[in-house]
């Protein structure tokens, strides 16, 4: 997709458009070939109008040079109701919901003239009646002759909108149907493909007893009644698709986000968490989704895997510095982390290198409990082995792990227990050893029913 | 989807060991390597080197002592503003509370004053002094709890509080200097002799204003680089969400940045006003532009996150020695202004490529 609007250049292959090979340099380019991109994060500016940033960058002028308002705002309000559609063009972004802005972000991919429109994941934010509003226009779109690729992992959707389907894995073509011939099993089976050779570590460790019970933790709008548990020694998976609720979940357990309602029970007796801080003296660790919100990338290593745990180098009110170096030297021996020095600044150290980090920091504040927001993201193979390696060597020490993942071999093969989430709510739990990625397949996709 | 990564590469794999924290924030931060590296101790000594050529007046004890009397409050200042800056903050309301500060101390220290009712003063030099310091920690406080509990950017709220303080100020002077002979009582226009012994005199024939200063830049150092509060600092700024995350609790340490930061201010204003021999409401009017200038020029990342105290003395000592020694060279006060902001800007610009280049 991003190839295709320009954002990427491509390595090799050929893009043909009526007939004609182009080559795409840019973005910029991409629209004067008539391709429009909805992205998936909307890209609108929020203190700014819907006509300004439906024209941005391409105001129409009075011939003294300024900004012709009145015809900005018509044209905008054309474009609108070419498609009955009734956004107010003076109206600022920031005060429109999800739904509308989807659709500012459409007219504006529209107002080009676009022969082809790319839309990723658009309905992600949509309630089910802005959905068919959207397959409305899309519709409208298509008997105007415009093409329309539509990105999706809601399978229900590419019946209801696609004429073909092609499903892509791995960054490879899996294959090109027409709709009528595939149902949502052929589809699954398509994106799971055959297993990889890869190799995870797993050694089988004797569960203790219940280190963490959740109860009906509610967040309006994102957490829908989540209730688990975990025991010593237990790696819990929970699977699921992007905005499943699954980080959310991690953060309202570690007391980033507020929790509406619900109950949270640490080895059998009732916590509240309101901050980081109490859950971190609860003996929580959570190793969050993206490494930017982990590690502060300008401090050094040492600094970063004592971040959690200064109370350890502490000496009489003081830093001491020399129990934090050898803390610093101890984590960064066990977890083998590649690093020109102890005082080597953490921005210039590899993803994988970075992430370990990440896990030493928690590693020394001796959490008990602790999430890992994929923590395979990113890193390479290699990497990836030792973090499982260390995953085991940690429940063996009889940590609870809750790992969050989006990759299914990583879930299936290291995961005692399997939740998959849906749609904010907890729609299936899986066993290893019986569980396949079907399985949690459907769960994720389709919440169950 | 994939988004684009913006990260910042790091041209040598090894970036050499040394420079400001990269080995930890211990003694090796003033290593020589680490002056050596930056552009401000280059800068300032071709300034001296520059300067003393150019005039006989410029390398003598007293015009040394006077740069560091006339820049002492300076220094000061630009070390709480390190804090600050490297808590990704800053601090527009230093001039101010040195201003409000100092007032409340003289006007305590030679008047008679009512406060709810009781006649008080004039209260000893010591308790003054004191008392001044609580007004520059509470202005500091006030600073952050706002920014911290109001969700405020720290450049809006501190923009408030220099007017504000500057207005309480000009309340409890009356607009007069202090002392003054119209108010001044017992005292008979004269401010105690312990304040003025912070400005203006020698402790073991040393100047007590930049003792005092260097004092300040000892605890400043401390803080940062041997407390568990200043690493706090530096994780703060660097990043405030993953210092969040790892149970750092941002709010409080953002607000005791701004209390150490006033009642440096305070100590800035006493000895401010030790030298001047008085006080008044409008007194280090647009210090803190001088004071970020000096730590920025003493390569604080403005970002946050980065920064050291002993490069903001250089920064601080750059901008004095720069301002004497166009004085010496008789360059018109006009002329002086354009200099300097030349300087503020070629040692930043330097100072940037240095840290792409070395990537550091």
């Amino acid at each position: 997709m991003k190839i295709f609007s320009g954002t990427y250049m491509k390595d090799s292959g050929r893009i043909i458009i009526q007939g004609q090979e182009v080559e795409i340099e840019d973005p910029h380019h991409a629209k004067d070939l008539g391709i429009g991109m909805v992205y998936q994060e909307l890209s609108l500016i929020n203190s700014l109008s819907v006509a300004e940033n439906i024209f941005l960058g391409r105001f129409p002028r009075k011939r003294s040079g300024t900004i012709h308002w009145s015809r900005l705002y018509r044209e905008a309000y054309n474009l609108f109701d070419d498609f009955n559609v009734h956004v107010n063009p003076r109206q600022r972004v920031s005060t429109l919901g999800m739904a509308e802005r989807q659709l500012v972000e459409i007219a504006k991919a529209l107002s080009i003239n676009v022969r082809v429109l790319l839309l990723d994941e658009p309905t992600s934010a949509l309630s089910n009646e802005e959905r068919n509003r959207l397959f409305e226009i899309i519709r409208h779109l298509q008997k105007r002759g415009v093409g329309v690729v539509y990105v999706s992992h809601r399978l229900d959707e590419v019946q209801q909108i696609g004429q073909k389907v092609t499903v892509l894995r791995d960054g490879k073509k899996v294959g090109t149907l027409s709709v009528e011939e595939v149902d949502e099993d052929t589809l699954i089976k398509m994106m799971v493909g055959r297993e990889l050779q890869e190799q995870f570590p797993k050694e089988e460790v004797n569960l203790g007893h219940e280190l963490l019970r959740v109860e009906n933790i509610n967040i309006v709008g994102k957490l829908d009644d989540i209730s688990l548990t975990l025991h010593e020694g237990e790696v819990l998976g929970i699977s699921g698709l992007m905005g499943a609720g699954r980080t959310e979940f991690a953060r309202a357990l570690f007391g980033i986000d507020k929790i509406d309602s619900g109950r949270v029970f640490i080895e059998g007796n009732e916590v509240s968490i309101s901050s980081p801080w109490d859950a971190i003296e609860l003996g929580l660790g959570y190793l969050t989704e993206n490494r930017r919100n982990g590690l502060v990338p300008r401090l050094s290593v040492s600094a970063n895997i004592t971040l959690a745990s200064l109370g350890q180098v502490r000496r009489a009110g003081f830093l001491h510095h020399r129990t934090e170096r050898n803390l610093a030297q101890k984590y960064i021996k066990q977890l083998t982390i590649h690093t020109s020095g102890l005082g080597q600044k953490v921005e210039f150290l590899s993803g994988g290198n970075q992430q370990k980090v990440a896990l030493a920091k928690w590693i020394c504040s001796r959490s008990k409990i602790m999430i890992f927001d994929e923590p395979t993201r990113g890193i390479d193979v290699g990497s990836k082995t030792e973090v499982f390696k260390l995953m085991s060597e940690l429940v063996k020490r009889g940590v609870g792990i809750i790992m969050i993942s989006s990759e299914l071999q990583e879930v299936l093969a290291i995961a005692d227990r399997i939740i998959v989430m849906c749609r904010g709510a907890i729609t299936a739990e899986l066993k290893r050893g019986t569980a396949t990625r079907e399985d949690i397949l459907k769960y994720a996709v389709i919440g169950g029913e | 989807m994939q988004r684009l990564k913006k990260e910042r590469k790091a041209p040598y794999e090894k970036p050499s060991i040394g420079i400001g924290m990269q080995k930890g924030f211990g003694l090796q931060n003033i290593g020589w390597a680490t002056l050596l590296r930056g552009g401000p101790i280059i800068a300032l000594l071709l300034l001296v080197v520059y300067f003393s050529l150019a005039s006989p007046h410029f390398a003598t004890i007293s015009n040394l002592k006077n740069i560091g009397e006339q820049n002492a409050y300076l220094i000061i200042l630009a070390v709480g503003q390190t804090m600050v800056i490297i808590g990704a903050g800053i601090d527009l309301s230093v001039g101010a509370v040195m201003a409000v500060s100092a007032s409340v101390m003289a006007v305590l220290a030679t008047q008679n004053v009512t406060i709810l009712g009781m006649s008080v003063g004039p209260v000893h030099a010591s308790v003054a002094m004191i008392i001044g310091l609580l007004v520059g920690a509470l202005a500091g406080a006030v600073n952050g709890i706002v920014i911290a509990k109001g969700r405020i950017p720290d450049f809006v709220a501190t923009l408030g509080m220099m007017e504000a303080a500057r207005g309480v100020a000009l309340l409890v002077t009356g607009g007069l200097p202090i002392p003054s002979h119209f108010t001044a009582t017992e005292l008979k226009g004269y401010l105690p002799e312990a304040i003025i012994w912070t400005g203006g005199k020698y402790f073991l024939g040393i100047p007590t204003g930049p003792l005092i200063a260097l004092v300040v830049v000892v605890i400043g150092w401390l803080i940062l680089s041997q407390t568990i509060l200043g690493r706090s600092m530096y994780a703060v700024g660097g990043n405030k969400e993953a210092s969040r995350v790892s149970g750092l609790k941002v709010d409080r340490i953002k607000i005791s940045i701004y209390i150490i930061m006033g009642m440096m201010g305070a100590v800035a204003g006493i000895v401010l006003t030790g030298r001047m021999n008085s006080a008044n409401a409008l007194m280090a009017t647009g210090v803190e532009l001088k004071c970020i200038a000096a730590v920025v020029i003493g390569g604080t990342n403005l970002f946050g996150g980065e920064g050291t105290v002993v490069g903001s003395l250089i920064g601080a000592v750059i901008m004095g020695v720069l301002g004497n020694g166009l004085n010496i060279l008789n360059v018109s006060a006009f002329w002086q202004r354009v200099v300097i902001g030349l300087v503020i800007m070629a040692v930043v610009v330097f100072d940037q490529w240095r840290r792409r280049r070395f990537g550091t």
